[in-house]
């Protein structure tokens, strides 16, 4: 008898449990469903009638892949990818540099170096745009993807915190033993603390990977020809919400939007994985 | 070893790019500092860039390949870029020196971009238009009265006037409202209330509030040291108290079939299908039409009550304007092309893509201008539209005494406040530009 | 144990000690090496050529050749006019027959500053450089004299790849970091200090040196309008306000999240984890445009609440002032808390992920005989898991911190063109009600031009920051585990 209600029990308060987490689930869902289903609609301005559109239509689907002056999506897209590529190379590159030389290695301007890294991070990057943008024209970078690529990837130093929180827990005795058997330091970094650091460079790759298609505050500076061509995704999305252009592109907007989401939550829910097991290792070890 | 041979030519590139970077800078410089070397204009392709808003794109492509045809013994490259007229100075006042050649601007940013620097004075290039066969004389005798005005700061002409008319007319449903009730905001307001619809207007934007201001004799200008001149806390030359005047917005905005639309909103409203007139430029002509069928209409904007007088309001009446940049690499040309865009060939085609009101007297004879109702309505306004001189401290005090009035925060009884906020208004407005 | 207790005094120390024995050895080396040491001051390959290092002394004399050629040929065209920031105003002429404007050699203040800045910055690099290899040749002659091999070429390149290294690592990244970081924002603390504004602006016109005049405008000292300082205190309070709450909210919400998907009770917690991962995933720029629009005064929530009544039964209560709309985010108040929630909506999983993280961690032992004792979901909850997460992701709290005083992006893309204060004080120093500090001095330079005052607020930004942090640290376990777990 009392055992059967302790059942009842459980189960009852497991499906509350669950429709607690369905609810919620439900309330951070709906404007991503809401960007979903109006990007199905006919109209192409903002509908603030109803919540479904009232008339369906992949129209500004197929205007995405129809590029006109404003809309140039593929192209966008293109831009965005290149951008991408190269700015994830480089940033990885130097951020599992800096981790492995600060977490690893030691040498007398180590603390220093870390010390300045925090103080850098607390200057307000917006701040620094303006002078950014005359450093890039003076190399004469400005309108150009070397540019951008740049601006996205130099500093990216700076972020390694997180990774040389992993590469700490790599234990210290295998390093060891591989210099006593002579292994050059730049040997036991490629082969030795990479291969065991898998989820951190998967989640440095893809965090890295990502940033070119969220920024439109230093794209829009930097790529200031007013070409819409050679826009990225986030600018080119951004600009179909101009004053002028809104009640005509902003179902289109909503279009992009889905389709950037698309791959970028496919790599976020890889990424969630190696997040998870990067920062723990990253934290603490037992 | 690939590992140490990739480091090292990590390093190297490093210091080739370093060397390279600050070559390339030095030589830059130079080549900025010494544009004197004479070279053989003809022979060398020409490099412009050039700026216009989202909808003229498809014009300006014909534009310049028809600027290419006529001058096809030179070399072009020509670049089209987007750039709303509205947001132009703000794009090119962070980098002058990277803004097109030539772009299209409205005249209210004509101060501040002058001040800045970016304009080249066309006076001073003005033999360059002698490859065109004429000359700046012939140019400015072509414009409509007022056009070379409104491109001039101290008489001296910065830009060509392309289009006229970028300035707001009241749009309305004539089977609610009739063109009498249009006349005036209390009749209007009541026919709106009759039908159950409401009547909208822009109130959060100094361009549209201060069409009231303006109406009743006050004015707004530009020092010679780029602050604003405004003197809306007094009483106008013709008498008004700007007081009164607040309190005749009150009036109008406390009437149940008033509704103010935020800035950039009117079009999603007029859609909503609520609105029995609405004040907007021509820009929304089409939407209103679809919406109100038959019904639709435009005259000029209607009068308001201040004590017992009923009084005219004048829009703020601006003109678009395109600017020859002054550091272009190749000014002459930069001005040719500039002046190509304004002339009579260009405005006709302009208006029939665009429906931008021409400028040039000739094209301004076209009857099919005056067959558009919007159009007609705004060039009835040309008279007492207002050119409006302001710096940029303008805007977001005036914005914020707007939205005051749209929201209700000033109450037509209190005197006090009303004066306090002209009071705070002015100040902001007419505080040192930095 | 003893990291825990040393604070940011410790690090100051440390720090300066270290520059004196750099610069003893430095004194040492000049001291006691021989000619070809002290030559080696003049021509950085003495000392090398001495030592048969000839590859070496190839490397630095050319090194100090391209530091000469830099210094007469670009450095010397900006550096003498850094005391002026130039003088020069640009003039031109238009020439009919070439089709061009001819300028004069103008002056350009901004890239005066930017260049200047740039030449100490490579000539600081160059003394230490010249120190250090001083020292190194100064090495090299001790090792000589005692007899010890001296690599050659081929052995020191090795080195590089050995115990030297972090040398090969860091280069690049700090270069980046120098160019792209150090230097923009070393040059707009100068900024700061310059009337770099609306009135002048290069090309056209010149800015000058002003000392502190804009920090005296900044707070309340007149000059500008008078409403400055005002504006300023106001924004700070929201900066503060809004740091707080933002930092908090997603922090707990993120804990509480991860806590219930981590349940045993909850069914599929992969499918609900990546649920609430996918909101994060579309870019901000454009989930919170859209969310905008959402609560916008004329958008779809408002239509909702006015047909279901909200809008009324908040009329009534006195919430709302008109019975047609909710203001959510174009009012005081109102926009404040709907800005926070919002955040909360970006900001949970996020948190969550991290949480999900550090809480797999949290020694099961603890929980178990927690459980046995009878402990309640709740006293667990206080008791064991929030120590534990406030002593691992306490540093990443304070930098959490630091990044919502300088949170751009959510505020900007939910206020930007739709929000308009009524408050006349604000609207005269260009500045809103829901406006951070970051927003305020980034329409200050985009719409205003007004560098100078932008960069006096940064520097303000950056003190609050500062001082917070070193607060922070001091009183919460130091983030510096890396000796601890190794």
């Amino acid at each position: 008898m009392k055992i059967r209600k302790m059942k009842e029990n459980r189960t009852s308060s497991i499906i509350i449990h669950n429709v607690i987490l369905g609810i919620l689930a439900f309330i951070w869902l709906i404007p991503i469903v809401w960007l979903f289903f109006t990007s199905f609609s006919a109209e192409s301005g903002i509908n603030t009638n109803t919540f479904f559109p009232e008339k369906w239509s992949i129209s500004h689907y197929i205007k995405l892949f129809h590029p006109d002056t404003v809309a140039q999506f593929p192209q966008w897209f293109m831009n965005t990818f290149v951008v991408a590529v190269v700015t994830c190379i480089i940033s990885t590159l130097f951020v599992l540099m800096v981790a492995y030389a600060t977490s690893v290695m030691r040498f007398p301007m180590r603390k220093p170096l870390m010390n300045i890294a925090v103080i850098l991070n607390l200057f307000p990057g917006m701040l620094a745009m303006i002078a950014v943008y005359f450093v890039l024209k003076t190399f004469n970078l400005t309108n150009s993807y070397a540019g951008l690529i740049m601006v996205y990837s130099a500093s990216s130093g700076l972020g390694y915190l997180i990774a040389k929180g992993f590469f700490d827990t790599v234990p210290r005795a295998l390093c060891e033993s591989a210099r006593i058997d002579g292994c050059s330091e730049a040997r036991i970094f490629f082969q030795m603390v990479i291969p065991l650091s898998r989820p951190i460079v998967v989640y440095t790759v893809i965090s890295s990977f990502l940033v070119p298609w969220m920024d439109f505050v230093y794209a829009k500076m930097i790529l200031n020809a007013g070409i819409s061509s050679k826009y990225t995704v986030a600018i080119g999305l951004y600009k179909m919400l101009d004053k002028q252009l809104i009640n005509n592109y902003f179902t289109q907007f909503c279009a992009g939007g889905v389709l950037v989401s698309i791959p970028i939550s496919i790599l976020f829910v890889i990424m969630q994985k190696f997040y998870v097991k990067g920062i723990t290792g990253g934290a603490v070890k037992g | 070893m690939k590992k140490k041979f990739l480091s090292m030519l990590l390093c190297a590139t490093m210091v080739a790019t370093m060397a390279t970077g600050c070559g390339s800078d030095a030589g830059d410089n130079d080549g900025g500092a010494s544009d004197k070397k004479t070279d053989n204009a003809s022979s060398e392709t020409v490099k412009l860039t050039l700026w216009g808003a989202e909808d003229d794109q498809n014009f300006l492509k014909d534009v310049v390949s028809k600027f290419e045809a006529k001058y096809s013994d030179q070399k072009f490259d020509i670049q089209i870029g987007v750039e709303s007229e509205s947001s132009a100075k703000d794009t090119v006042l962070k980098d002058i020196e990277a803004a097109a050649d030539v772009y299209s601007f409205a005249s209210d940013q004509l101060a501040d971009l002058v001040r800045a620097g970016a304009l080249t004075n066309i006076d001073e290039v003005g033999e360059a238009l002698s490859k065109s066969g004429k000359t700046l004389d012939d140019v400015k005798a072509e414009h409509a009265e007022g056009a070379i005005d409104a491109a001039s700061v101290d008489g001296k002409m910065y830009a060509f006037p392309t289009s006229q008319g970028n300035s707001y007319i009241l749009f309305y449903d004539s089977s609610v409202i009739s063109e009498e009730d249009a006349g005036n905001w209390d009749t209007l307001l009541a026919a709106a209330d009759k039908s159950g619809k409401k009547v909208g207007m822009t109130l959060n934007s100094g361009w549209y509030n201060a069409s009231f201001f303006y109406g009743a004799g006050f004015t707004t200008g530009l020092n010679a040291d780029g602050t604003t001149t405004m003197d809306w806390n007094g009483t106008s030359p013709s008498g008004y108290k700007g007081t009164d005047v607040v309190k005749s917005m009150l009036q109008i905005t406390s009437d149940s079939a008033f509704k103010a639309i935020p800035d950039g909103k009117i079009s999603d409203n007029i859609k909503s299908g609520d609105y029995c007139a609405v004040i907007s430029g021509t820009w929304d002509a089409g939407v209103a039409q679809e919406t109100w069928g038959d019904g639709y209409a435009a005259i000029k904007l209607p009068t308001f009550t201040v004590g017992d007088d009923k009084v005219q309001m004048h829009p703020a009446y601006g003109y678009k304007l395109e600017a020859v940049n002054a550091y272009s690499k190749n000014a002459g040309w930069a001005t040719l092309l500039a002046e190509f865009i304004s002339n009579e060939e260009s405005q006709a085609a302009h208006f029939k893509s665009g429906v931008q009101i021409p400028t040039n007297k000739k094209a301004l004879e076209d009857p099919s201008i005056n067959e558009n109702a919007a159009v007609t309505a705004i060039l009835s306004e040309a008279e007492f539209g207002v050119v409006q001189e302001v710096g940029g401290k303008y805007w977001d005090p005036a914005k914020t005494f707007g939205e005051m009035i749209a929201k209700g925060t000033l109450k037509a009884k209190d005197d006090k406040k009303i004066q306090e906020a002209l009071d705070n208004l002015v100040s902001g407005v007419t505080a040192p530009l930095s | 144990m003893e990291n825990q207790t040393k604070g940011a005094a410790a690090m100051v120390g440390g720090f300066f000690r270290a520059l004196g024995s750099f610069f003893s050895g430095f004194g040492t080396a000049v001291a006691k090496g021989d000619i070809f040491v002290k030559l080696s001051l003049l021509w950085w390959g003495a000392g090398y050529v001495r030592r048969k290092q000839y590859v070496k002394a190839v490397i630095m004399t050319a090194l100090e050749a391209a530091v000469i050629l830099f210094t007469i040929f670009f450095a010397m065209d900006y550096v003498p006019k850094f005391g002026s920031l130039g003088t020069v105003r640009a003039e031109k002429v238009f020439n009919p027959q070439t089709m061009k404007s001819e300028f004069n050699d103008y002056d350009h203040s901004f890239m005066i500053l930017l260049f200047s800045l740039f030449s100490f910055v490579v000539w600081f690099a160059a003394i230490i450089v010249l120190m250090k290899n001083t020292m190194n040749v100064y090495k090299l002659q001790l090792m000589d004299e005692s007899g010890e091999h001296i690599n050659t070429f081929k052995e020191d390149l090795v080195t590089y790849i050995g115990e030297k290294f972090h040398i090969t690592l860091l280069t690049l990244p700090v270069l980046g970091v120098v160019v792209f970081t150090l230097v923009p924002i070393l040059l707009l603390i100068f900024v700061a200090f310059t009337n770099y504004d609306q009135q002048h602006m290069p090309p056209s016109e010149l800015f000058t040196w002003v000392g502190f005049t804009n920090f005296i405008t900044l707070f309340g000292g007149g000059g500008l309008t008078a409403t400055f300082g005002y504006s300023f205190v106001r924004v700070l309070g929201w900066t503060l306000v809004w740091a707080l709450f933002a930092t908090f909210t997603t922090y707990i919400g993120g804990i509480l999240l991860s806590i219930m998907l981590n349940s045993p009770k909850t069914r599929l917690p992969k499918c609900w984890r990546t649920l609430f991962v996918v909101t994060i995933a579309v870019p901000q720029f454009v989930s919170l445009l859209l969310v905008r629009n959402f609560f916008a005064d004329s958008g779809i929530v408002n239509t909702i609440c006015k047909e279901i009544g909200l809008t009324g039964f908040l009329h009534d209560i006195g919430l709302v002032s008109t019975n047609n709309l909710i203001p959510f985010l174009s009012a005081p108040g109102w926009a404040h808390v709907m800005i926070i929630l919002i955040n909360i909506w970006i900001g949970v999983p996020y948190q969550m992920l991290i949480a999900t993280g550090v809480l797999m961690n949290i020694p099961s032992d603890q929980l178990e005989s927690a459980k046995v004792d009878g402990a309640k979901p709740f006293q667990i909850f206080v008791k064991i898991t929030m120590p534990y997460m406030l002593f691992v992701t306490g540093p990443a709290l304070v930098t959490d911190f630091v990044k919502n005083i300088n949170n751009f992006n959510v505020i900007y893309l939910l206020t930007q063109d739709v929000y308009t204060t009524t408050n006349q004080a604000l609207a005269n120093s260009q500045a809103t009600e829901v406006d951070l500090l970051v927003t305020w001095l980034f329409r200050l330079t985009q719409d205003y031009y007004n560098y100078k005052m932008a960069s006096a607020i940064g520097i303000i930004v950056f003190i609050i920051c500062a001082v917070f942090t070193l607060i922070a640290f001091n009183f919460m376990i130091k983030g510096d585990k890396e000796g601890t777990y190794q």
